[in-house]
C-alpha cells in the first residue's frame, strides 16, 4: 500500500516535461545576436503552443477591402469602437490596439469582408504601426 | 559593481501592477509564469517593489484613483526601465474607453515612458512574452551591453 506512488514516479521521471518551450529553453546571453541568429536561419525559435480550434480561434482582424461596401454595421457593433469608417472611400479602418478580438464585426458583417485569422504574437512598441492599423 | 552588472544583466526583473484591469490580463501575465510556459527558466520573476525592477508590466486603463500611484511607481523605478502595457484596455482603453472615471490610457499618465505594448483581450501567454523579449532587446539596446559576438559564450573578458 505504502508504494503505490513508485509507477507515477516512474512514469513521471520519463515522460516529457509540460513545460512549452516559447521561444528558446534558456535565455541567451545576447536577445538581439539571437534574433540576428533567427533571422539568418540559424536558429529555430520552438513553436508556441498549438491555436486549440482553427475554426474559432480569434486572432486579428483580417479585412477583405474587396468585398467591404462601407455599411458601417460592424462599426455599429463593435463594443471597443476600434472600427472607424472612411466616409469618402466607403471603407473601413481598424485598429488593433483597441480591439479586443471578441468577433462580433464578423457576425455582423452583411458581406462577409472580416474574419479572424490564427495571428496573436503581436505585441510592439509602436500603436500606430502598420501591423495595427488595418485599412 | 562590476561584478554585480555582469551577474544581473540577463535576469530580467518585472514588476506587475494593475491600473483598474478586469483582472484578466494579470490572470495570463500568471499562466506566464507557470509551468506551462514556465518564464522563470529565462530568470524573468515577479517581484514585490518597483524598486527591484527593470520592466513594469501594466495592466488596465487607469482609473482616476490610480494617477498617483502609477506615476510613483513609474519613478521608483530605477533607470533604464520599459512600461510593459499588457492588454487592449492600457493600450487605449479598450472596453472601458469612455467610461467616467478613466484618466488613461497608460502612455497618457507616462509621457516620458518607454512602451511595450501587447494587444489582446486578454492576449496569450505566449504573446506577453514576445512582449517581454521586446523589452529585452530594447533594455540591451539602452544598456550597450547586447553584442557578445566579439566575447566568448562562458563571457570571461
Ligand atoms: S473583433 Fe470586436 S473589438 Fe475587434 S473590431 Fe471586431 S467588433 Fe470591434
Ligand atoms: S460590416 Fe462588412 S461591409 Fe459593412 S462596413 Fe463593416 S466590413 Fe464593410
Ligand atoms: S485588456 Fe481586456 S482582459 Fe485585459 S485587463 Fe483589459 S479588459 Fe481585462
Amino acid at each position: 500500500m505504502r508504494y503505490t506512488f513508485i509507477p507515477e514516479l516512474f512514469r513521471q521521471l520519463f515522460s516529457k516535461p509540460f513545460t512549452n518551450l516559447f521561444p528558446l529553453k534558456y535565455a541567451p546571453a545576447s536577445i538581439k545576436d539571437t534574433l540576428d541568429k533567427i533571422k539568418k536561419g540559424e536558429i529555430e525559435i520552438n513553436p508556441p503552443v498549438e491555436i486549440p480550434d482553427k475554426e474559432i480561434f480569434r486572432g486579428k482582424i483580417q479585412y477583405d477591402r474587396e468585398k467591404c461596401i462601407g455599411c458601417g454595421l460592424c462599426i455599429k457593433v463593435c463594443p471597443a469602437k476600434a472600427i472607424e469608417l472612411k466616409k469618402e472611400e466607403k471603407k473601413i479602418r481598424i485598429y488593433v490596439g483597441r480591439c479586443i478580438f471578441c468577433g462580433q464585426c464578423v457576425d455582423a458583417c452583411p458581406k462577409g469582408a472580416l474574419s479572424q485569422g490564427e495571428e496573436f504574437l503581436l505585441a510592439d512598441a509602436d500603436k500606430l504601426n502598420k501591423e495595427w492599423v488595418i485599412e | 559593481m562590476e561584478l554585480g552588472m555582469k551577474c544581473f544583466k540577463r535576469a530580467l526583473w518585472i514588476y506587475h501592477m494593475n491600473t483598474g484591469s478586469c483582472n484578466g490580463c494579470d490572470i495570463e501575465i500568471i499562466a506566464a509564469l507557470t509551468p506551462r510556459y514556465d518564464v522563470e527558466r529565462f530568470g524573468i520573476r515577479l517581484v514585490g517593489t518597483p524598486r527591484h525592477a527593470d520592466v513594469i508590466a501594466l495592466t488596465g486603463p487607469v482609473t482616476s484613483d490610480m494617477v498617483d500611484k502609477v506615476k510613483r511607481v513609474y519613478e521608483q523605478t530605477p533607470d533604464p526601465k520599459v512600461v510593459l502595457v499588457v492588454g487592449s484596455c492600457g493600450i487605449s482603453g479598450g472596453v472601458f474607453h469612455e467610461s467616467y472615471h478613466l484618466e488613461g490610457p497608460i502612455d497618457k499618465i507616462i509621457p516620458d515612458g518607454t512602451f511595450v505594448y501587447v494587444p489582446g483581450c486578454p492576449p496569450r501567454p505566449e504573446a506577453i512574452i514576445q512582449g517581454v523579449i521586446k523589452a529585452w532587446e530594447i533594455l540591451e539596446e539602452v544598456r550597450g551591453n547586447g553584442r557578445t559576438t566579439q566575447k566568448t559564450e562562458g563571457e570571461k573578458d
